[in-house]
């Protein structure tokens, strides 16, 4: 029996301990099997090396080649040498900068153009409210919806987790909040007002989400892997496995703080009755799902493509500037501070 | 891309921001310290705002110790405008997408100012009281 140490690279997060010793430990077969040749496998994340114990006669050389062959699909690879790929790590970072930041140019840009500013006039039907669905998923509400769909989509990507099936519930869960909630606010009438604060301080907590995404995707927690703290690591563990959490977060964002939610909830308040309250929340949601639906499956198919590296660092951006728009927004809204700008 | 050129580009586009976040206000300013957007009717000066995709106009300035009424003119307006704020009276509503919303701010004092947000924080209004 003899242990080999590798280095290993592509180790960015905390799950993915415990996925290469999965491979590493079943593919070769099991322990007990007499073919197999790996008889135990040690994942060090913050060293970045992988310890195998085997009974193989084959040199080192030979073993990470078999090695990789299994865990390349994951794309984790091991090495003899320590890599020097941090050279080519900084290179991204450098390209990343400035397409993320051409992005945040032209988003504020189009706000400030005022072309989104366009009215539309008389009755609220389901058809203008999906309108308004539209405009409002390219509008500064994408500043906090959008950043959040984008930092959290590339994260569960990045997780290597089922993500389409925790996008169709994100989204599914979307459209049912807003179609149940608006019934509700149509029924219930001008009962329920949505608190400004409540929503203010949802906004708060969404921003801080997407800077913490944002900086874990540039990869200013890379060098220590595990910085986030440990419950809002259970928390995206849970994103990632469950079912219901998804679905809670997409209903969660009928609260979150957008001027085009909130006068949607304002309509269906007055439209008295559950039907018409449905169809225009409903609608309006609608609206905004292409976009949406947009950020999280171009982050996914992004992710998995050649440039994932180039894309999460230019998301990584993208986010921490949306973050720290919808912070400073979010704080001016509080009164905590006096509003910083004006777009 | 080298690490100069990139540097050079972000520093470009940095610049961008200075121009959408900074140089619209200050010219926004400028005009609307002319606009006369307060009339006193009855003894009672009325201050109209028309709030759109933000506020106009950003900066007014008002007649102090006179009983004022704020006069907010949506039109068609489903933006965080029409989520309205004004925390020194405690105003806070979402105004409907088309009509007026008369809010009484009592008799300010000269020196004193009214700050109105939308609920976004993203757009906001200031009127300032001279005697």
């Amino acid at each position: 029996m003899k242990t080999y140490t590798f280095h290993v690279t592509g180790t960015h997060c905390a799950s993915c301990k415990i996925l290469i010793e999965d491979i590493l430990m079943n593919s070769t077969g099991s322990p007990q099997d007499e073919q197999s040749f790996v008889k135990s496998v040690r994942v060090n994340l913050k060293r970045e090396i992988v310890e195998i114990e085997t009974d193989s006669e084959k040199s080192q050389a030979e073993l990470v080649d078999i090695l990789n062959e299994k865990i390349k699909s994951h794309k984790y690879s091991l090495t003899i040498d320590k890599s020097i790929k941090e050279n080519k790590k900084d290179d991204v970072i450098w390209k990343a900068l400035p397409i993320g930041i051409l992005f945040l140019v032209l988003f504020f840009w189009l706000q400030k153009s005022g072309v989104l500013n366009f009215g539309i006039g008389g009755q609220t039907t389901p058809t203008t409210s999906f309108i308004i669905g539209l405009i409002a998923s390219v509008s500064s509400c994408l500043a906090i919806v959008g950043g959040l769909v984008l930092s959290l989509s590339a994260k569960i990507s990045q997780d290597e987790i089922s993500d389409t099936k925790t996008f169709l519930l994100f989204h599914t869960g979307r459209l049912v909040s807003f179609a149940v909630l608006g019934g509700i606010l149509g029924a219930v009438g001008s009962a329920i007002g949505i608190n400004f604060t409540f929503t203010a301080i949802l906004g708060l907590v969404a921003s801080i989400v997407m800077l913490l995404l944002g900086l874990n995707l540039i990869g200013v927690f890379v060098k220590n892997k595990i910085a986030l703290p440990s419950s809002i690591f259970n928390f995206f563990r849970k994103i990632e496995h469950k079912t219901f959490t998804p679905l809670a977060v997409g209903f969660g964002t009928f609260f979150l703080p957008c001027g085009f939610t909130q006068s949607m909830q304002v309509v269906a308040l007055s439209s008295g009755s559950f039907m018409s309250g449905t169809f225009i929340m409903l609608a309006f949601a609608l609206g905004t799902l292409p976009m949406l639906v947009l950020l999280s499956f171009g982050a996914a198919s992004f992710a998995h493509g050649k440039h994932a590296p180039l894309f999460f660092k230019s998301a990584g951006i993208v986010v921490i500037g949306l973050g720290i728009f919808a912070l400073l927004a979010g704080l001016a809204g509080l009164g905590i501070i006096n509003p910083l700008f004006s777009i | 891309m080298s690490k100069t050129v990139s540097i050079i580009i972000t520093l470009a586009l940095f610049m961008g921001f200075g121009i959408i976040f900074l140089g619209g206000s200050i010219s926004k300013n400028n005009s609307s310290q002319a606009v006369q957007n307060s009339e006193i009717k009855d003894g009672i000066q009325y201050i109209t705002i028309n709030a759109k995709g933000g506020y106009s106009p950003k900066v007014s300035v008002a007649k102090a110790d006179i009983p004022t009424k704020l006069i907010i003119k949506t039109n068609g307006t489903y933006d965080c405008s029409a989520s309205l704020v004004i925390r020194s009276i405690g105003f806070q509503k979402t105004l409907s997408q088309t009509g007026e919303e008369i809010i009484d701010i009592g008799t300010p004092k000269a020196g004193q100012s009214l700050q109105g947000i939308c609920g976004m924080g993203m757009y906001n209004f200031l009127i300032n009281y001279n005697s």
